[in-house]
């Protein structure tokens, strides 16, 4: 016990001598958004980042994807600290990219901050030395599911598999020997606090393409099949199917339309739709699906327009493990008070930590340190000491606490982790997920 | 025409004209009982009983009970000769809001057929008289069809279940139990309130249409406690009838087409995820053939909202009326009478397309013989809504019968020259027996389940 506090506190001072820096680096960060699979500024940063620290470093994983390793060269549990390199596009915000809209509205930029933050205190020599096993520092690409057509040509080049980063960090094997995983989200619950627990929705995504026949709207519309009516029919059909939501599944289908047609006196032939359906289990997931499917099919159906649905895996729900919150909680009280260490609620936003959290035990804490919308044009870090010191601090005492007694603690929880499914089995899952059929009447 | 006929048969017309003149208190009044006792098709059991006695009285044998409540009664000239009928009307709607509804029923003559029976009954005063016998050559039918409103489809098709009709309207059924394999042409005129401002009005056409009687198929379940576990049959419904209205730009104008329904059963109570709701639908255009590939969009619309929901429909469709055709002899006739006994500006004529796009079972006798079906333009308020009143008995009963009785006068009398000239001139669509199997043909039974 004496030596873990020792640890701990040998982590925490040299974490404070380079505090500046590590906020520095986030703000850096959010001053130069990227969004997901084109993180090339942010991604060189970190490498570089890791490098100075003396980690063994891997680039261009999944594209954009940074692993830095810190190896103890004693045999133990391995553990992956991660932050997400993408940001979101949202033109608005304050930190926008004035040429491609890029905005950190959702965070990230401090996430990179609190694992440095790790890094920097565990590659203190007198801090390795006392853990045994090894720490993958992740810089994961893309956890916004956006921009789906990029997404789709990436994948069509063979470039990408998977639209989210850590995906494909489990499809290329990186976590085929990690044993536990966690990332800190910032958060805009009450301020100062540290989140714990919770859930996450899982989800699946949609794109939708409408082919009607193109005609003179005025002249001719009996000529003409109507794919903006087949679409709005079939959004019309899914929101007529709500009432069969389940509150415990915490549903979520909520569509765009990105093409609506191409001029307002041509009847539209050309109709396309992107969505998402979300919720708490995959069960549920695929029930929705098959409504969502039925409905986009009916609009189809009623106008003869013919419909393509091209449906791609998403994300997992997430499961936070609780022996792993139990450290980390402890931890976390230790800096800000048992007070300011809140649990969360179920979550109906999805991320990939979902998909990791059914491999390995996995948490997801959130550093409350924001204000405004998530994934708004007000969304603000305020607090950075919270949102990556203080975020930091606490997941490199969890690290501390598992690799510390000859990784006790963390073999205990690796092992007596049921794990839902094999990395092989996860993969196999996602791939199932995929479809593309069109349908006519 | 010798002019010793023409003198004649002027004579004869001043007769009729005297006696119609005579009897409109009489006429009026039987208008005006059938307006007091109004019925809906098929069940015009009074109307017809009045009917019946009135035309007794006048001296005919009366064939009653054809389609349940029609009649038929033939008046011989002394000669041979084709046969010209002369039609009216029996059924009323169902507004229960109109003043002169049956509080029980509902059923009013929100239609103005009553003045039909007014107007046949003075035709058949005026030319039943024996000064007429010798003149003319042929006969004339007076025959009183059941069930021209196109309603209370489910009570009717309960009717062909159980083998009392065929056909859901009466001169439908009529034709097909051969009540018109005797007659060569027919004239009726009916009410109206919006034909322009002579008396008289001659000319234009009516929609075709087919009936839709769809079941939507979910499964109930409580609507509070578990929705998951319902699929709602009304948001199918809903759904259907947003698909129909998306497609209403697709609809040519020239095509004139209708698509209307009502929800007849939208669920069994609000605490219930409805397992079941009824629709009824109406699909009317131009023709038969111009409603064929609405239809068929329609049904898909159907289907469409049954596959949203994950449920299933059933569509079972209704042989509805054909357009209607006037015979452009008849109507000059018509017309000429019309100038003639009511001066120049009693009529007008309408383009031979002119529509509203309603429907009339005379469009389906139209397609087997010459057939008018003018308007007497005497009513005020709304066609089918609850102020639509016959406002002057004179223009609805007793200026129709009038003009009738010369036309067919006219028809059948000089050896009934222009009757068999209408005849040759005239281009049937399809022989009666062709008729009955379109008709057939029409009623079909879908089922659609979505997968």
């Amino acid at each position: 016990m004496a030596e873990r506090a020792n640890l701990k506190s040998s982590f925490s001072s040299t974490v404070n001598q380079r505090s500046d820096e590590l906020e520095r680096i986030a703000r850096d960060i959010l001053d130069h958004p990227e969004s997901g699979y084109r993180e090339v500024r942010t991604s060189k940063l970190v490498a570089d980042w890791f490098r100075d620290a003396g980690l063994e470093v891997q680039t261009g994983i999944a594209k954009t994807g940074v692993i830095g390793m810190l190896d103890t060269g004693k045999p133990g549990p391995h553990i992956s600290v991660m932050g997400e390199l993408d940001s979101l596009i949202v033109p608005g915000h304050a930190h926008a990219d004035t040429d491609t809209g890029a905005a950190h509205a959702c965070g990230h930029h401090a996430q990179i901050g609190s694992m440095l933050t790790v890094a920097a205190g565990l590659t203190e020599p007198s801090v390795k030395d006392g853990l045994v096993g090894k720490i993958s520092f992740m810089a994961t690409p893309a956890e916004e599911y956006i921009e789906l057509e990029y997404r789709e040509s990436l994948l069509e080049k063979g470039e990408i598999e998977f639209f989210g980063g850590k995906q494909e960090f489990i499809k290329l094997g990186f976590f085929n020997d990690v044993d536990i995983a966690m990332l800190t989200h910032t958060g805009g619950e009450t301020a100062g606090t540290l989140g714990i627990g919770g859930s996450n929705n899982g989800m699946i995504g949609k794109t939708v393409q409408y082919i009607g026949k193109a005609a003179h709207a005025g002249g001719s519309p009996h000529l003409g099949v109507n794919a903006l009516n087949a679409a709005h029919l079939g959004l019309a059909a899914i929101h007529a199917q709500r009432e069969t939501f389940r509150d415990a599944d915490t549903v979520r289908v909520h569509p765009i339309i990105t093409k609506g047609g191409a001029a307002v006196n041509s009847v539209p032939a050309d109709v396309r739709i992107e969505t998402y359906v979300r919720a708490s289990n995959v069960p549920a997931i695929l029930n929705t699906s098959e409504k969502v499917d039925r409905a986009f099919r009916a609009g189809a159906l009623a106008t003869g327009a013919q419909v393509r649905i091209t449906t791609n895996p998403g994300y997992l729900p997430a499961k936070y493990d609780e022996k792993l919150t139990d450290i980390y909680r402890h931890n976390a009280a230790s800096l800000i008070g048992d007070d300011n260490v809140i649990r969360l609620n179920h979550s109906s936003g999805c991320t990939d930590m979902g998909d990791v959290s059914q491999i390995v035990p996995t948490i997801q804490p959130t550093a409350n340190a924001t204000s405004g919308n998530g994934h708004g044009i007000d969304y603000m870090v305020d607090n950075y000491d919270l949102a990556v010191i203080k975020a930091g601090k606490a997941m490199g005492m969890t690290v501390i606490d598992l690799l510390a007694d000859n990784g006790e603690k963390g073999r205990k929880i690796s092992g007596s982790f049921k794990t839902p499914m094999s990395i092989s089995e996860y993969l196999s899952r996602m791939r199932g997920f995929r479809s593309d059929a069109t349908y006519s009447e | 025409m010798k002019s010793s006929n023409m003198a004649e048969l002027a004579e004869l017309r001043a007769l009729a004209l005297r006696t119609i003149d005579g009897a409109t208190r009489d006429l009026i009044s039987a208008a005006k009982t059938a307006y007091s006792t109004p019925e809906t098709g098929f069940n015009e059991h009074k109307t017809a009983a009045f009917v019946q006695e009135r035309l007794q009285s006048l001296g005919f044998v009366v064939e009653t009970g054809i389609a349940r409540t029609g009649m038929k009664a033939v008046l011989r000239g002394a000669k041979p000769g084709p046969t010209v009928a002369v039609i009216a009307e029996l059924d009323a709607l169902r507004v229960p809001t109109h003043p002169g509804a049956d509080p029980e029923t509902g059923a009013a003559h929100a239609c103005g057929h009553h003045a039909q029976i007014g107007s046949m009954l003075g035709v058949a005063t005026a030319l039943s008289q024996p000064e007429f016998k010798n003149a003319l050559s042929g006969n004339i039918a007076f025959i009183i069809t059941p069930a021209e409103e196109f309603i209370e489809i489910q009570d009717r098709l309960s009717l062909k279940a159980s083998g009392e009709l065929e056909f859901l309207s009466g001169k439908q059924e009529m034709i097909c139990l051969g009540t018109f394999d005797d007659v060569d042409m027919a004239m009726m005129v009916h009410t109206s309130a919006g034909n322009g401002d002579a008396g008289l009005s001659v000319g234009g056409t009516s929609n075709a249409h087919v009936s839709h009687q769809v079941r939507y198929i979910g499964r109930s379940a409580h609507a509070g406690g578990a929705p998951d576990q319902g699929v709602n049959a009304l948001q199918a419904a809903m759904l259907a009838n947003s698909a129909i209205n998306a497609q209403r730009e697709t609809f040519r104008e020239a095509d004139v087409v209708r698509v209307h329904g009502i929800i007849s059963n939208g669920g069994s109570s609000v605490n219930a995820v409805p397992g079941e709701v009824l629709y009824e639908g109406r699909v009317r255009a131009k023709s038969v053939e111009a409603i064929e590939p609405i239809a068929e969009r329609v049904i898909k619309c159907y289907r469409a909202g049954a596959l949203a929901m994950g449920g299933s429909v059933e569509v079972q469709a209704v042989a509805g009326y054909h357009a209607l055709r006037q015979d452009l002899t008849l109507q000059k006739l018509f017309v000429a009478n019309a100038e003639l006994i009511l001066g120049r500006d009693s009529i007008s004529v309408l383009p031979s397309d002119q529509t509203h796009g309603g429907s009339t079972d005379m469009g389906d006798l139209s397609t087997i013989m010459p057939v008018i079906h003018p308007y007497a333009n005497s009513a005020a308020g709304v066609g089918h809504g609850h102020d639509y009143l016959i406002e002057d008995y004179d223009r609805a009963v007793v200026a129709p019968a009038k003009v009738m009785a010369a036309t067919v006068l006219e028809l059948l009398s000089n050896d009934a020259q222009l009757a068999r000239e209408t005849i040759d001139k005239h281009k049937p669509l399809m022989s009666a027996d062709q008729y009955v199997a379109v008709q057939r043909g029409r009623f079909t039974t879908d089922l659609y389940e979505s997968k």
